[in-house]
């Protein structure tokens, strides 16, 4: 997995940080830490058993932390995770499947309608949570994020929805799938279960704007 | 006194009591110099009179194109064109409307057998037919269920010399194409007969050779029909016709890695008897009985093992009898015949049983249905023609339905007319979508017709196959209702010495239409789904023919379509920004325009066609060249946005065919004809109907 992350932007962040603590006066309202917008690629997320194979789902889930824009290992330090075409949030219970992670937090997704540039606050959403009847983000094809095309046997990202998260933590961020083959390739299934996504993050704890 | 009249006489036709004889006054009422039309008015009308969009196509230019199957001759008609669907069938398209939505006669009766919809016209020789008539837009009020698009009727011809006449003919072509026909007609005093027969074979033809199997498979079919006629006297004569059709077709699929084999078999019997009496000048009724049966079965099997892939019937019957008769206030032959009631009073009723025993049905499911209808033929002033006419369907699975027509022509100067109909038409719900029970072995979805959906929902929750459902029972309660359209034609017909056009602007409202839909999610991540009326489309759009003719030799023809085909309600979400894209360069969500949604599929914003037709009558020949265009069009959405748009990738650009034949006639009475279909060659992996140049050589014996 490589994480395409813009050091230029965490270091103008940590620099502003530095800036603004250095020069802050008691009666200023500090100056919010600005969006961060990234591009994930090819977040490979394998999976054992599952559909066709006449075995449950299993193996360990690849877990997504937003505030350091990284995969993670951590059992608490995680957002969100995904396990083929399943994406499991850090809150709520456990669904029941084989080897999913305890859930610890208090993260929530919400499915928006929409252009990822469309979206500019998490204001007035409602967060779902994984619970023991289903995962927050429903699976199956055409009831979450993607559409099966079984004619072309193809895992598309459906277009116009977005994901909404709440962190574990009270962060919002905002995210589109824009594909789930390696290096967005999906002329062969072998490919498939390599996530690339755009996404937004707001460092600042509670605020709901994208902007 | 005539409303008396006609009380009574229109009792006397619908209850057809006993035969009275009466005088007979005057001959024939129409002119047989001009072309004569059925299928408008199912009675006899000259097509210049005519107040409805109609084609036809004689005879002569069948012969002269060197066509040999309906799909062939139909598809160089403006407006018409022969396409295949997501199913991968071919089905007729007019006006933008479907194949499921045209009804197919043969001399007035309807053929049934089609697959997923689309009724498969190549299924037709056209080697012994006198004319085709296609009547454009609804004529429900006439036909009934299916007539929504338009019509196609076949007529053939009654014998009409002493003499035993008809031809033989062989051609072949490449692809091992071979067509072999004979025809024999006779009249002998009061009785008549015509026998055909027809022998139609191809090895086939590979597009994409690097896909194992054909494109098509080898076929052979026969056709037979068989015809008596007697006149037992001038007022009373019978027609009777069967017609046998059998196809057998190789077919294959290669499915992990085995190599499935098997046949394909399709089979059609028409019995066809009218019986029509002619009570006196004014007053004639036909009494029609009609039983039609197709089959089609397919077998796969693992040559080596014998392992059954899959094997499939469909057995559909059709039994309609019929009763209907025309009352002529005042013959219609005599000038200044106008006033209002110098009508034609067309009535007829009928019965229709229909069967269907096929694969993945739990049981044979059979309609019924009662039908009348009327239909008033009126000049109220001589240069003006109306025809109002209506049916009322009852059918055992569905809501009634009411079919109002109005037509009306209006004749402006002798060289020009003004011409516009409404209509109604419907297409009730058919076999398929009322009682399908189909479950893909491979993926694991099911379908389920409308009327067993409940029943066998709650089989797969017994069965703990379903996880949830996503519709309520009330959902599913509610009947479904027939597919039904209003369409609108507005015509100017101009026709002056060497010149011949005619303009008509069409319109068609179309709702109810039934597609599938998710009703429930299974356990295995597969969907069950079932139907539902839910789409409202349009098409709308002109159509413009001109003939002309430089002398005697030489004729010129030239025809356009524009066409607009839109789902309304996905046309309302793209103007309200809620339908998305994915575009392929960055792969991220945008939203379609307006001007990205580029309409149903398989449908072409214009068509256009043009024609030379040259006779050398000095040296018995003829030879004439049709070039064929269609504008770009989209076979399916690849997207999954549910649309057709301009990401979208399954577009096959415009193209054009050529077409053309040559004929000379040498000792009176054999003739040569040589042709090319697709002389540009033009092919593409996606229009599997189409392939290569197709070169052909005919010969044919006239006795």
């Amino acid at each position: 997995m490589t994480t395409m992350k813009t050091l230029q932007t965490l270091t103008l962040a940590v620099l502003f940080i530095g800036f603004t603590s250095c020069t802050s006066d008691d009666d200023n309202t500090p100056t919010p830490d600005p969006v961060q917008a990234e591009l994930v690629s090819n977040l490979f997320a394998p999976q054992t058993g599952g559909q066709g194979t006449g075995q449950d789902e299993g193996g360990p889930f690849t877990k997504f932390d937003f505030k350091t824009g990284a995969e993670t290992t951590s059992d608490t330090e995680w957002d969100i995770a995904f396990r083929g075409t399943t994406i499991a949030v850090n809150g709520g219970t456990t669904t029941g499947t084989n080897d999913e992670p305890t859930r610890n937090g208090d993260a929530g997704a919400s499915i928006v309608t929409g252009t990822f540039d469309s979206i500019n606050t998490a204001d007035g959403l409602t967060f779902a949570q994984d619970t023991a009847s289903g995962f927050a983000i429903p699976t199956g094809s055409d009831n979450g994020w993607y559409n099966y095309d079984f004619m072309n046997n193809i895992i598309m990202p459906i277009p116009g929805k977005m994901l909404v998260f709440r962190t574990r933590d009270g962060n919002y961020a905002k995210v589109e799938i824009l594909s789930y083959y390696k290096d967005q390739d999906n002329s062969t299934p072998a490919n498939g279960r390599h996530y690339t996504f755009n996404y937004v993050y707001n460092p600042n704890a509670g605020e709901t704007s994208f902007e | 006194m005539k409303y008396k009249c006609l009380i009574i006489n229109t009792l006397t036709i619908l209850s057809f009591l006993n035969v009275v004889s009466q005088e007979v006054v005057g001959s024939t009422q129409v002119n047989k110099l001009e072309e004569v039309i059925l299928t408008a008015t199912r009675t006899e009308r000259q097509l210049s009179s005519l107040p409805l969009p109609v084609t036809l196509i004689s005879k002569k230019k069948i012969l002269q194109s060197g066509t040999i199957r309906l799909d062939e001759i139909l598809s160089e008609q403006t407006g018409i064109i022969t396409v295949a669907d997501e199913s991968g069938f071919e089905g007729v398209q007019i006006q933008g409307i479907a194949s499921d939505y045209i009804l197919i006669l043969i001399d007035g009766v309807p053929l049934v057998g089609r697959s997923a919809g689309n009724f498969d016209l190549s299924r037709i020789t056209i080697g012994n037919i006198k004319q085709i008539e296609v009547v454009k837009g609804p004529s429900s009020s006439l036909y009934g269920s299916e007539a929504l698009g338009g019509v196609i009727n076949i007529i053939t011809e009654k014998p009409k010399s002493e003499e035993l006449n008809g031809n033989v003919s062989y051609r072949i072509g490449s692809f091992t194409q071979q067509d072999i026909n004979l025809d024999i007609k006779q009249r002998y005093k009061k009785l008549r007969y015509g026998f055909f027969a027809n022998r139609f074979s191809s090895e086939g033809y590979d597009l994409n050779p690097d896909v194992e199997g054909q494109t098509v498979n080898p076929f052979e079919n026969y056709t037979v029909n068989g015809r008596v006629y007697y006149d037992f006297n001038d007022k009373l004569a019978l027609f009777t016709s069967t017609r046998f059709y059998d196809q057998i077709q190789d077919a294959g699929f290669t499915f992990n890695d085995v190599q499935f084999e098997g046949d394909s078999k399709e089979r059609e019997w028409n019995a066809h008897a009218r019986l029509d009496q002619k009570w006196n000048e004014k007053l004639t009724t036909s009494y029609e009985f009609y039983y039609t049966n197709y089959t089609a079965n397919e077998r796969l099997a693992d040559p080596i093992s014998d392992d059954v892939l899959s094997d499939s019937d469909f057995d559909q019957k059709l039994v309609r009898p019929e009763i209907r008769g025309s009352y002529a206030f005042a013959p219609a032959d005599r000038s200044g015949n106008a006033g209002w009631k110098a009508g034609t009073l067309t009535a007829g009723l009928g019965f229709q049983y229909d069967e269907l025993d096929r694969t993945f049905f739990d049981e044979p499911v059979s309609f019924n249905s009662q039908y009348v209808y009327a239909q008033y033929d009126i000049n109220p002033i001589e240069r003006l023609n109306v025809i109002a006419g209506a049916r009322f369907d009852n059918h055992s699975e569905y809501s009634n339905q009411f079919s109002p027509k109005l037509a009306m022509r209006y004749k402006l100067t002798d060289a020009f007319a003004v011409k516009g109909s409404v209509g109604y038409g419907f297409k009730a719900p058919d076999f398929r979508q009322l009682y399908f029970d189909f479950t893909n072995s491979a993926v694991g979805y099911t379908v389920l017709g409308y009327n067993v959906a409940l029943e066998k929902l709650q089989e797969l929750q017994e069965q703990g196959q379903i996880l949830d459902v996503v519709v309520s029972d009330d959902d599913l309660n509610n009947p479904l209702e027939a597919e039904s359209s209003v369409g609108y034609n507005l015509g100017l017909t101009f026709k002056e010495g060497k010149w011949n056009s005619e303009l008509n602007f069409f319109r068609n409202d179309i709702k109810n239409l039934i597609d599938t839909r998710i009703i429930a999610r299974k356990t295995n991540g597969q969907n069950v789904f079932s139907y539902v009326n839910f789409d409202e489309i349009y098409t709308t759009g002109f159509e413009i023919n001109t003939g002309y003719k430089i002398n005697d030799a030489i004729n010129l023809s030239a025809g356009y379509q524009l066409l607009y085909a839109y789902d309304k309600k996905k046309q309302q979400d793209v103007e309200d920004g809620q339908v998305f894209a994915r575009d392929p360069a960055t792969n991220q969500t945008v939203a379609v325009t307006q001007s990205d949604y580029f309409g149903l599929v398989n449908r072409s914003r214009h068509n256009a066609n043009f024609k030379v037709f040259y006779d050398i009558a000095s040296a018995k020949a003829n030879i004439n060249l049709r070039l064929l265009y269609r504008s770009k069009y989209a076979q399916f959405d690849t997207n999954g946005n549910g649309l057709i748009d301009s990401y979208d990738t399954s577009f096959i650009d415009g193209f054009l065919t050529a077409n053309v034949a040559a004929s000379k006639t040498f000792y009176e009475d054999f003739t040569l004809q040589v042709g090319a279909n697709n002389l540009l060659d033009y092919t593409d992996n996606n229009i599997p109907t189409l392939p290569g140049i197709q070169g052909y050589v005919k010969l044919n014996y006239q006795f």
